[in-house]
């Protein structure tokens, strides 16, 4: 923990947080710091903010690209802390890549966590547009991992 | 391979209420075959035993040699907790198979664990455990605990040493009471677990823990990180504190003891 830099695995949590229970707004405050985060129509945009001051969140016009990504209807995000394995081996061929076509429920990757291995299914068919995390990568849960289109 | 049922061997006494015993001469693997069964809606507590696995595996593909006389065994689960407390079943399951060893090895043995869950006797590995899950309805379908115990006889291994319940003094181990131990102390274990949460688990696993404020190598796809394990985090997570400063938690990849990490990975025929 140093400086006043942004934490993104808390906005990522809590934007997590938002996506699971549905609300469309949750406020944080700790360690010297309030966080809010958000959700309007279109996006779901991130608001920081210093302790005192109480502004409404800005409007979608420019979010925080994570956000932007775990706002995308595709997105397929990570339901634990864990390393990401883009193969199902070692010297494997990846399961997807981007622009490769998808069927529901097929594995798109798998995350492990404490050798518990957990493949990720695609939630629905697709083409993959984008594929987040590189091999090997450790991943936080709520952090969007790829997204279908 | 097509499973053939094993109607021969004795039926024994030992799977715990609320557990199902499904043995078998051969299998591909004890975890395919409780995958295969999950996905035709096999019940929570059924238990996949086989003599011979002919193609058993460890994490990331690694194979796992499965001769007559040792113990294959996977427990299959239907979780209405999440993955991220799935995974500390990982710890749970060690702990168990450590008290399964020590209940049957002479009692001067030095039983210890290794992260995340290997048991370990005198330093060489005589268990294996691989998880493995399915995501379904927001939290998992099933979950899948695959276990082998080393009885009889261990690989010949270079790198990462193992052993054998046999190996170590163990007075004629007889697979079905390894079996009905071990099943009777992981029930047991995931029911504490059930009640009372991680917190007792990861401190029972600290006691035994091998390595701890040591230095250790951690290999992953595309990085390795060498520093100090310094401590478990809540969820059983490896914190790495990084030897060119900072921390790090791991979740995965290979762990490996000592300042060089002395035992390098194998690719292949590694129990891992």
């Amino acid at each position: 923990m140093s400086g006043p830099r942004v934490d993104a695995d808390l906005i990522r949590e809590l934007a997590a947080l938002l996506d699971e229970t549905g609300l469309s707004e949750i406020e944080w405050e700790g360690e010297g710091q309030r966080v809010r985060v958000a959700k309007h129509a279109a996006a779901a945009p991130v608001a920081r903010e210093p302790v005192p001051e109480q502004r409404p969140a800005p409007p979608p016009a420019a979010p925080a690209p994570a956000m932007d990504d775990a706002s995308h209807p595709g997105a397929v995000t990570s339901p634990m802390v864990g390393t990401a394995y883009l193969s199902p081996e070692p010297d494997a061929r990846p399961f997807v890549q981007a622009g490769d076509t998808v069927a529901e429920g097929q594995t798109l990757l798998i995350v492990e966590a404490m050798k518990m291995m957990n493949p990720i299914p695609a939630p629905r068919s697709g083409r993959v547009a984008q594929v987040l995390v590189s091999n090997g990568a450790p991943v936080e849960y709520g952090e969007v991992l790829v997204i279908i289109d | 391979m097509a499973p053939g049922a094993a109607g021969d061997g004795p039926q024994i006494p030992l799977a715990p209420p609320g557990y199902r015993l499904r043995r078998f001469d051969d299998l591909d693997s004890t975890n395919d075959e409780a995958k295969r069964q999950a996905a035709q809606g096999a019940p929570d507590g059924t238990v996949f035993v086989a003599r011979r696995q002919t193609a058993g595996r460890g994490r990331r593909g690694r194979s796992w040699e499965s001769p007559e006389g040792n113990l294959y065994a996977s427990l299959l689960l239907r979780p209405d907790y999440g993955p991220q407390q799935a995974a500390q079943l990982s710890f749970v399951t060690a702990l168990a198979l450590a008290d399964t060893v020590r209940a049957i090895l002479p009692a001067k043995k030095r039983v210890e664990l290794r992260w995340p869950n290997d048991v370990l006797v005198k330093g060489r590995k005589i268990s294996g455990i691989l998880l493995e899950a399915a995501p379904g309805g927001g939290g998992l379908d099933w979950l899948v605990i695959g276990c082998g115990i080393n009885i009889v006889s261990h690989p010949k291994l270079q790198e990462r040493k193992a052993t054998s319940l046999a190996a170590e003094g163990a007075p004629a181990p007889a697979l079905d009471s390894v079996l009905e131990i071990f099943l009777k102390t992981l029930h047991g274990g995931i029911a504490r677990w059930e009640a009372n949460g991680f917190a007792p688990v990861r401190e029972a696993w600290l006691t035994s823990a091998h390595g701890v404020g040591r230095p250790i190598v951690v290999r992953l796809p595309g990085e390795t990180l060498r520093g100090t394990f310094s401590a478990l985090d809540e969820n059983g997570a490896l914190k790495l504190e990084l030897a060119g400063g900072g921390e790090r938690l791991v979740t995965g990849g290979e762990v490996y003891f000592g300042r060089g990490g002395e035992t390098q990975p194998a690719q292949n025929g590694a129990q891992g």
